[in-house]
């Protein structure tokens, strides 16, 4: 490789030269054919250095700028300015004296006007061309396409973009592209061996079709084709592998959100014997109030591009659920007490109340934007990304987790609710206020539900009966775990959030679904009262 | 022997609740069985009616073993059992909750297709006079009196006919001449039943003990005997006397 | 309970939607409109007798009435439209041929006969309420467990109908129906006839209710509401019991669905969600539960203050229906009925009141 260089090199100091003439000609033609004759031949030259400069006269887009050449994101940045790039000989963002991106708005700038004619010239390299897009899928899409990448005037070239490469999609589908070609064009089993291998370690979606592909044609011969089917099988061995831990990571996912929510149900059920149907809307109740801080930070206070408002939005959806939980324990669930399925129609009624009340003042449909800060993933390797949203929710849930544990098991509090939920008129007789732990008990609930729905904001719509989607799953978390039993609802939260996703991708979602429930069924034939039962002769019957 | 109990155990998240090594009922003997709270009595009864699942041990009952039998199968076979804490159907009226206990077929199509009979009619009658239940015949059992409920549940259980009655507490709550009355249907009662009967009130006990009498303390027998014998017993004494309890003054 | 027979009741209610209203129509101030919205009030009557019979009476609250109810409709939509689509000369219904399907699914071939119909619609909610109450009950799943399971059973069936696969329609549905026996199912005689029919049907299935809950039976079920233990204590075996009353409330929601459907002429999904099942509980707990008359009154009340509020204010009705179940549980846990009964009992304690101080 580094032979062929050399031998280039004499060759492609000439060619850089003919360029910087073709590229004088065209920016100040003394007439119209001297500039159709200098695209032409840079067209006809394909050195990469010209293409951002004929890029932009095929995007229409080529400014002067104190005579100099430059081009503009397709986008301005918001004040009506764009950021400037230079295109030749060398292709960078322009700055400011103190470093800073030089930002000028179009009418600053001098536009060259390239006829019609002179630019569809250049249609012939625009695939070619487009490998030195400044847009990533671009440049991904151009690889992809790029076709005879073997041959000896396109090679360069390949090479060219390669090396300037930035983004790791798109170097890694370039590169299966130029091993590809190279493989093919190799002519010892030892070559061909190495790119097999190089195609292996690129780790590109696309490698084992492409060894799979090799395998079949049979290229060279039979040694290198059964390698190439080995490598391809141990890839999708990987692959595979990988995929499973994204599953794993995407149960782990959806059983804390569903445990989130389950916490809340589980402690108020154990309580209070309250089956609360409007905890879902709780949910909603904490998703509503991140949109309303979103809504005051962006509007009120000015400052849209902050990730503050969602700081700030979760003690807030915390508070505000937990508060409108606690009027509903005053106003109603007070008086239903350890009547299960009375409750259960009362707090139905509810929901029904608070999803109409949230459709009038928000309408059908709004949205949370995510902070900046939890967008994009974790790339653990090419085929695994942990979205950081996600991470987020597990890690809010594992700490949720610890609270409730300490609150329940490590405070007085705690051993006052656990006291009420074994025994209400007992505890009331020791002189635990049993009303007063009742209401923090429920703040403290639906506060949870409250801070599930703000988390829930991060991957999904902000819509009036979002609680409704998750409520019966969550029930059936704290059924399968048993009432009550903090350890219980973890389990089984996990347990449905893992199964779920694992027959998802057996059968389809439904399909899963209904399996699933299938499995709750069979599983209290065997275990009546969930996972953790009481034991004793009290707690029967 | 009507009853056969050995080596019966039952553990409630590793506490032992009842580890009894031996209990025998002759046919028609009337049983008390007496210890301080949670000595596992409750638990011995529930075991036997079908309600608690013991861990290990043998349960006979008229030859047959019923351990792991469901409550009907146990009831069918002829025990019958009155709660601790009374229970009855309180959205039904007297007449009812006895017509439903009395003795007859209980499958599904009987229930549909039932018609009164004059025996039927006599029988339940003449239960519910001999527990004073006849002027409140046609009030909702969830309006008696504890007392009334508690005379309610015995006579579910006695027009269910049971060859063996387990008969958990029948005095709690009730007037000393109520109780009088109560232990004299005992007696009555056990010339044609076998009859278990737990109880705290020694009095009462005093009352209805002509048999055996048996002391449970911490899951274990710790003695079997006459009333006069366990009521000397300085074994029996201790246990009772480590506690503070109101029984003390009784004994 | 006490059950005092006023017959006052039975012939006000005879009186009403035997005569009155089908004479409304006939002498021209009733829509024909009016007449199938009510007879469409009795069929939903008729499955909240069953809800009384399970929930009000047993102490089981099931959650999938709706789905039952929605079998029966189904089961009758799918004879309809294959009769349609018989008589229009195709093979099979349009939404099939609008998914690519080319041979009608074997489910669908019995109901080509209305025999076959009429008896699958009865035999699968029966099937399905067997075995679903045979696993559940024998567990002893009971009370909330069993509300919950029940609940998440209709979401999963409902998630179910929606998918276009199970060649059910879809989240459209059934629709589009045109005759039924022969008779033109849009002509107002049919409508009417229709009418009288639920009617007929919904005194019948009272009527049976009626006798079931007067029996000894009945009784039972009461007792196994009031303490499940005390009741198998005396040897009855209480998951056949429940068993079988949980497949007569399944039939009584299933002959209701089916009287609908040829009434309305569309059954969805949305029929049987988790809200249609939690308002059919409904219905019974603010007519009175465990009362047979509460639980019609209850199922036509709401129907009829549903239809009156979403044309009159059509944003307030969630609220209003909200606003009852709160109140109906905090203040009336006996409903409608047993709020008549505690006035009654007022007014007569009043009338009884003033000769004993004059005396």
């Amino acid at each position: 490789m580094l032979m062929c260089c050399l031998l280039l090199l004499p060759l492609k100091v000439a060619a850089q030269d003919s360029a910087s003439i073709y590229t004088a000609q065209l920016l100040q033609p003394t007439n119209d054919s001297v500039r159709t004759q200098a695209i032409g031949r840079l067209a006809a030259l394909r050195i990469p250095a010209t293409f951002p400069l004929l890029m932009a006269i095929n995007d229409k887009k080529l400014y002067l700028l104190d005579h100099k050449a430059v081009t503009v994101d397709s986008k301005p940045t918001g004040e009506g300015t764009y950021r400037l790039y230079s295109l030749y000989p060398d292709n960078r963002l322009l700055t400011n004296s103190s470093g800073q991106p030089l930002l000028l708005p179009l009418s600053a700038l001098q536009t060259v006007d390239i006829p019609r004619a002179d630019r569809l010239q250049l249609a012939g390299i625009a695939p070619l061309m487009n490998l030195f897009s400044n847009d990533a899928q671009k440049r991904i899409l151009a690889y992809t396409q790029l076709k005879n990448a073997g041959d000896s005037a396109t090679l360069p070239i390949l090479q060219a973009a390669l090396a300037k490469e930035t983004n790791a999609d798109a170097r890694r589908t370039g590169k299966d592209v130029l091993y590809a070609a190279r493989l093919y064009s190799a002519t010892s089993t030892a070559t061909a061996k190495a790119y097999i291998d190089s195609i292996g370690d690129n780790w590109s979606d696309n490698a084992p079709v492409l060894l799979r592909n090799y395998a079949k044609a049979g290229f060279l011969n039979q040694e290198t084709a059964h390698y190439a089917a080995a490598k391809a099988i141990s890839l999708e061995k990987r692959y595979d592998s990988l995929q499973r831990i994204q599953n794993f990571f995407s149960g782990l996912s959806l059983g804390s959100i569903l445990i989130l929510i389950a916490l809340g149900l589980s402690i108020v059920y154990g309580l209070a014997g309250i089956i609360n149907m409007a905890h879902g809307e709780f949910m909603m109740i904490g998703a509503y109030t991140t949109y309303c801080t979103q809504v005051f930070f962006t509007h009120t206070l000015g400052i849209p591009q902050t990730d503050l408002f969602f700081l700030a939005a979760l003690p807030l959806s915390f508070m505000v659920a937990g508060a409108m939980g606690w009027i509903l324990e005053r106003l109603v669930i007070r008086h239903l007490y350890a009547k299960p399925l009375e409750s259960l129609l009362a707090t139905w009624g509810v929901s029904l109340i608070l999803i109409q009340t949230a459709r009038l003042l928000f309408g059908d449909l709004t949205a949370v934007k995510t902070p900046q800060l939890l967008s994009g993933g974790w790339q653990v390797s090419p085929h695994l990304t942990l979205p950081y949203n996600r991470i987020f929710i597990i890690v809010l849930t594992l700490l949720m987790v610890v609270f409730t544990y300490l609150m329940l098991y490590r405070s007085r509090l705690g051993l006052q609710i656990r006291a009420v939920t074994q025994n209400r008129q007992m505890s009331a007789c020791l002189g635990i206020e049993t009303r007063r732990v009742a209401s923090i008990t429920f703040f403290i609930g639906s506060g949870l539900a409250g801070l599930a729905g703000c988390a829930i904001t991060l991957i999904g719509n902000v819509v009036p009966d979002m609680g409704q989607t998750y409520i019966v799953d969550s029930f059936l978390v704290v059924v399968t775990g048993g009432v009550g039993k903090l350890a219980g609802t973890i389990f089984s939260g996990l347990g449905i959030g893992f199964f779920t996703k694992i027959s998802e991708s057996f059968f389809q979602a439904v399909y899963g679904k209904v399996f699933i429930l299938v499995f709750i069924m069979l599983f209290m034939q065997y275990k009546p009262k969930g996972l953790f039962p009481d034991k004793g002769r009290v707690a029967e019957d | 022997m009507l009853l056969n109990v050995n080596n019966l155990a039952v553990s409630f998240g590793g506490v032992h609740a009842l580890n009894l090594d031996h209990f025998s009922l002759r046919d028609k003997e009337l049983r008390v069985i007496i210890g301080p709270n949670g000595a596992g009595k409750s638990t011995f009864l529930d075991i036997i009616c079908g309600k608690t699942k013991a861990d290990k041990g043998e349960v006979f009952f008229n030859g047959k073993s019923i351990l792991g039998k469901t409550e009907v199968k146990i009831a069918e076979s002829g025990i019958g059992r009155k709660f601790q804490k009374p229970s009855v159907f309180p959205g039904l009226t007297v007449h009812d909750n006895l017509l439903l206990a009395a003795k007859m077929k209980k499958d599904i199509f009987s229930s549909l297709f039932f018609k009164s009979t004059p025996a039927l009619a006599e029988r339940i009658h003449s239960v519910a006079a001999k527990l004073s239940l006849t002027n409140v015949m046609y009030k909702l059992a969830g309006d008696l009196s504890h007392g009334q409920k508690q005379w309610l549940e015995i006579a579910i259980v006695v027009l269910q006919d049971p060859t063996l009655m387990l008969i958990d507490e029948p005095a709690a709550g009730m007037s000393d001449e109520e109780t009088e009355k109560t232990g004299a249907l005992l007696l009555e009662l056990s010339k044609a039943h076998s009859i278990i009967v737990i109880e705290h009130d020694m009095k009462f006990v005093e009352q209805i003990a002509n048999e055996l009498v048996t002391v449970l303390v911490r899951g274990k027998r710790l003695m079997e005997g006459t009333f006069a014998e366990v009521k000397n017993d300085q074994r029996v004494i201790d246990c009772y006397l480590g506690r503070t309890n109101a029984q003390l003054e009784t004994l | 309970m006490k059950t005092k027979n006023n017959p006052l009741y039975y012939i006000l209610f005879i009186a009403i939607f035997a005569i009155l209203l089908p004479a409304g129509y006939l002498s021209g101030l009733l829509s024909v409109n009016t007449i199938s919205v009510w007879g469409r009030y009795f069929c939903f009557a008729i499955a909240a007798l069953g809800i009384d019979l399970i929930w009000g009476y047993t102490g089981i609250l099931s959650m999938c009435q709706a789905f039952f109810f929605c079998l029966g409709s189904y089961g009758i939509a799918m004879h309809l439209l294959l009769k349609k689509t018989v008589a229009a000369g195709a093979v099979l219904p349009d939404f099939m041929a609008w998914n690519k399907i080319d041979t009608l699914p074997l489910f669908w071939q019995p109901f080509h006969s209305f025999g076959w119909s009429l008896a699958l619609c009865l035999l699968i909610p029966a099937l399905f309420a067997f075995v679903v109450g045979f696993v559940l009950f024998r567990s002893r799943i009971k009370g909330v467990y069993m509300a919950i399971i029940t609940q998440a059973l209709t979401l999963a069936m409902w998630l179910i109908f929606l998918r276009n696969e199970t060649n059910l329609g879809g989240t459209n549905g059934l629709t589009d129906f045109n005759t039924l026996l022969g008779y033109n199912l849009s002509s107002s005689s049919v409508k009417l006839a229709l009418y009288m029919i639920s009617f007929a049907v919904l005194c019948a299935a009272y009527f049976f209710c009626y006798r079931i809950t007067n029996s000894k039976f009945g009784k039972v079920l009461q007792a196994i509401r009031d303490s499940e233990s005390r009741i198998s204590y005396a040897a009855y075996k209480v998951v056949d019991y429940k068993l079988a009353v949980f497949v007569v409330a399944a039939l009584l929601a299933a002959v209701g669905g089916m009287l609908y459907l040829p009434q309305t002429g569309i059954i969805t999904p949305g029929r049987m969600d988790v809200k249609a099942s939690v308002e059919m509980v409904m219905w019974v707990a603010l007519g009175g539960r465990s009362n047979l008359k509460g639980a019609v009154l209850g199922a036509l009340l709401v129907n009829f203050l549903y239809s009156i509020c979403t044309s009159l204010f059509p944003d307030s009705w969630l609220f209003i229906l909200g606003f009852l179940f709160v109140i109906t549980v905090l203040y009336f846990d006996k409903g409608f009925m047993g709020l008549l009964e505690t006035i009654k009992q007022k007014i007569s304690a009043a009338r009884f009141k003033t000769p004993q101080t004059t005396h």
